[in-house]
C-alpha cells in the first residue's frame, strides 16, 4: 500500500526527514511514533501529496505521489493535525462539500455522508455549526471527512490529540472497526496509544527511523531492565539487603507505606534475568508472607527512551 | 471541471453565511445612492450632454466607494484557508489547483456583479417615474456595466493574489487596496503630469488609465483595447496566484 524508499525532506537549512524507507502492507494499522519534531507530520504530508519530497521515491496505492498526485489523493483519506475545518459550515454541509470535492455526487454522495456520520457518531450534531462543536466532535468531523470517499489508505496525524480519555477510547474503537476495510497509518507521540492500536510501530527520531517492528517484539527484543514488585509481611530489618543478595538484582528500594504490616519493595533487575523464583524461595526460607510478586515488562516508553539514547551514543546510527 | 463547480458553490454559500457580502452590498448601495442623487442634481441644475448614467459613474466620488469593494470581497479567499489550516485539506483532496483558483475567482466576480444590480434599478426607476424624461441610453448603460465588470475582474484577481500571499486577512486587504490604488493613481498622476510633458505620454498612459476608460465607456463608446488589457491582466494575476498556491506545494 505504501512504499517509501530513501525519502528525504529538507526545509530551508533544516533536514526534517533524513533518508527513511519503509513499507506498509494492505490491511495493516501502522503507528508513527516519535517526539514532536521527529518528522512524522512531514512524512505524512508527503504521503498525502500535500508537499513534495526533496529526494526519494514514494509510492502510495501503486501510484507515484509526485507524478500521479491526483490518483494518490483519490486513494488516500488524510486527516491533518489539529483537524482544520471550515468553522462557518454545518457538519452535514461540510461533509457534503468534501464528498463532492472528492468526486462523489447525487444519491450515492448523500448516502455515503449519512453512513460516515453514523459511523463517527455525528448524526445528532449534523445540523450544528462546526464553530460551536467541542474539540472531540471536530476531531470526529475531520475523521468522517477522511473516510467519506472510502479511501484505501487512511493517514491520520495525531487523531487523538486533545481528546479526553473517553473520546480517545472511542476513536481507538473506531480505528479497530476500520481496519477491516482500510489500511491505516497514524501518528502519535503517546506511546501507550500504539501499544493498544497498532500492528506495527515505526519509531522516528530526528528524521530517522529508530525501529520498525510490532510493539510486542520491540519490547521483548530490547534488553531493557525489568522491575519486580514485591509486597510482603516481615519485620526483618535486613530484608532489602537479603533481596539485593539475589543474583541479578541490581538494587532494592523499599517504598514507605503508611500503616499496616505490609512492606513494598521494588527490585531493579539486570537485563536477561528473571528473579521471581529466587525471591519466592527466599521468602519461603525466611518465612515472609507474600501478598504480591509481580514483574513489570518494559513498555514502549522504556524502549523508546532506550533506543533514542543509544542512537545518540551511536551518533545517529540506525538500530532496527 | 467538477472541482471548479464544487468550489464555486461552496465559495458563494460561504459569502452569504458570513456578514461580508451584506456589509459590502449595503456600503455600495449607500454610496451608489449618493452618486445617483448627485447625478440627478447635476442634470436638474443645467442642461448637460451626458446622461444620468454618465454622471453617476464619471465623477470623482464614484472612486471613493469603488476601491473598498475589492479588499472586502477578496481578503478571505486564500488567507482564511491558510489561517484555518484548511489549505491542507483542500489540496489533499483530488482537486486541481486551477480549479480552486478559478472557483474562488468566479464566485467573487458573481458577488461583485450583484453589487451593481441596485444601481441598474435606480436608473430604470428614474426613467419610469419621470415618464421617460430621464433618458438612459442603451449605449451608456451597456458601456458602463461592461467596463465596471472588466475593471472588477482585474481588481478581484489582484485581491485574490494578495490573499494567497498571506494568512492574515488584514494584510491581504491592505495589499490588495494598495495594488489596486497604485494602478489607478499611475493612470491619474501621469495623465496630470503628462500634460506638462507631452501629449505622446498621455496617449500611452491612456491605455492603462482606469479613469479614462470609465470616461470613454460611460459615454457609450465601447473600445476593445481596455477590455483586452483588463482581461489579460486578470489572467496574469490569476496565474500568479496559481503559481503561489502551487509553489508552496511542489517546490522543495
Amino acid at each position: 500500500m505504501i512504499d517509501v524508499q530513501n525519502l528525504t525532506k529538507q526545509y530551508a537549512g533544516r533536514t526534517a526527514v533524513d533518508g527513511i524507507g519503509f513499507h506498509v502492507e494492505p490491511g495493516e494499522i501502522v503507528g508513527f511514533l516519535g517526539p514532536n519534531g521527529a518528522g512524522k507530520t512531514t512524512t505524512m504530508r508527503i504521503l498525502s501529496g500535500f508537499m513534495p519530497a526533496t529526494s526519494g521515491k514514494v509510492t502510495v496505492a501503486g501510484f507515484d505521489v509526485f507524478r500521479h498526485s491526483l490518483e494518490v489523493r483519490r486513494a488516500v483519506g488524510y486527516m491533518p493535525e489539529m483537524a482544520p475545518l471550515y468553522v462557518d459550515m454545518k457538519v452535514k454541509e461540510y461533509l457534503r462539500f468534501r464528498a463532492e470535492l472528492k468526486g462523489l455526487g447525487g444519491h450515492s454522495m448523500r448516502r455515503r455522508v449519512g453512513e460516515v456520520m453514523e459511523l463517527c457518531g455525528l448524526t445528532d450534531v449534523r445540523r450544528r455549526l462546526i464553530d460551536n462543536l467541542s474539540k472531540g466532535f471536530r476531531q470526529r468531523v475531520a475523521l468522517a471527512d477522511a473516510l467519506v470517499h472510502d479511501p484505501k489508505l487512511l493517514i491520520l496525524d495525531e487523531p487523538t490529540n486533545g481528546l479526553d480519555p473517553v473520546q480517545i477510547r472511542q476513536v481507538r474503537e473506531l480505528l479497530r472497526e476500520l481496519r477491516t476495510r482500510h489500511t491505516v497509518l497514524l501518528s502519535t507521540h503517546i506511546l501507550h496509544e500504539v501499544e493498544v492500536t497498532c500492528d506495527r510501530v515505526i519509531m522516528l527520531n530526528k528524521g530517522r527511523i529508530l525501529a520498525d517492528d510490532s510493539p510486542r517484539n520491540l519490547a521483548s527484543k530490547l534488553n531493557a531492565s525489568t522491575v519486580v514488585r514485591l509486597e510482603v509481611e516481615t519485620k526483618d530489618e535486613k530484608a532489602p539487603v537479603k533481596l539485593e543478595g539475589i543474583q541479578g538484582v541490581r538494587k532494592c528500594t523499599e517504598e514507605t507505606v503508611e500503616g499496616g504490616a505490609w512492606r513494598h519493595f521494588m527490585l531493579r533487575v539486570e537485563p536477561g534475568f528473571d528473579v521471581r523464583e529466587a525471591v519466592q524461595a527466599l521468602a519461603t526460607t525466611e518465612a515472609w508472607r507474600v501478598l504480591e510478586l509481580h514483574r513489570e515488562l518494559p513498555n514502549l516508553e522504556d524502549v523508546f527512551v532506550e533506543l533514542a539514547s543509544s542512537a545518540e551514543v551511536m551518533k545517529g546510527g540506525r538500530l532496527s | 471541471m467538477r472541482g471548479f463547480w464544487v468550489m464555486l458553490k461552496k465559495e458563494l454559500r460561504m459569502f452569504f453565511v458570513s456578514p461580508v457580502a451584506y456589509v459590502v452590498l449595503a456600503l455600495v448601495m449607500v454610496l451608489n445612492g449618493f452618486a445617483f442623487r448627485a447625478a440627478l442634481s447635476i442634470l436638474e441644475s443645467a442642461p448637460s450632454e451626458g446622461s444620468i448614467v454618465t454622471w453617476t459613474f464619471q465623477p470623482q466620488w464614484f472612486w471613493l466607494s469603488y476601491f473598498f469593494v475589492f479588499p472586502l470581497l477578496t481578503m478571505r479567499t486564500f488567507a482564511e484557508e491558510r489561517r484555518l489550516g484548511t489549505f491542507e485539506t483542500l489540496f489533499t483532496a483530488p482537486v486541481r489547483a486551477w480549479q480552486v483558483v478559478a472557483g474562488k475567482f468566479v464566485a467573487t466576480l458573481i458577488i461583485y456583479a450583484l453589487l451593481w444590480a441596485p444601481s441598474f434599478f435606480n436608473f430604470r426607476v428614474a426613467h419610469w417615474i419621470s415618464a421617460g424624461q430621464v433618458e438612459i441610453p442603451a449605449g451608456t448603460m451597456g458601456g458602463s456595466y461592461i467596463i465596471l465588470l472588466a475593471m472588477g475582474m482585474f481588481n478581484l484577481a489582484v485581491g485574490i493574489f494578495a490573499s494567497s500571499l498571506t494568512r492574515n486577512q488584514i494584510v491581504a486587504a491592505i495589499l490588495s487596496f494598495t495594488l489596486s490604488l497604485c494602478h489607478f493613481l499611475l493612470g491619474v498622476f501621469v495623465m496630470v503630469i503628462g500634460r506638462k510633458i507631452s501629449d505622446s505620454v498621455v496617449d500611452v498612459v491612456a491605455y492603462f488609465a482606469s479613469a479614462e476608460h470609465i470616461r470613454i465607456f460611460t459615454s457609450g463608446l465601447i473600445d476593445t483595447r481596455p477590455l483586452i488589457y483588463y482581461s489579460s491582466l486578470t489572467l496574469l494575476f490569476l496565474s500568479f496566484t496559481l503559481q503561489v498556491v502551487e509553489f508552496r506545494r511542489w517546490k522543495p
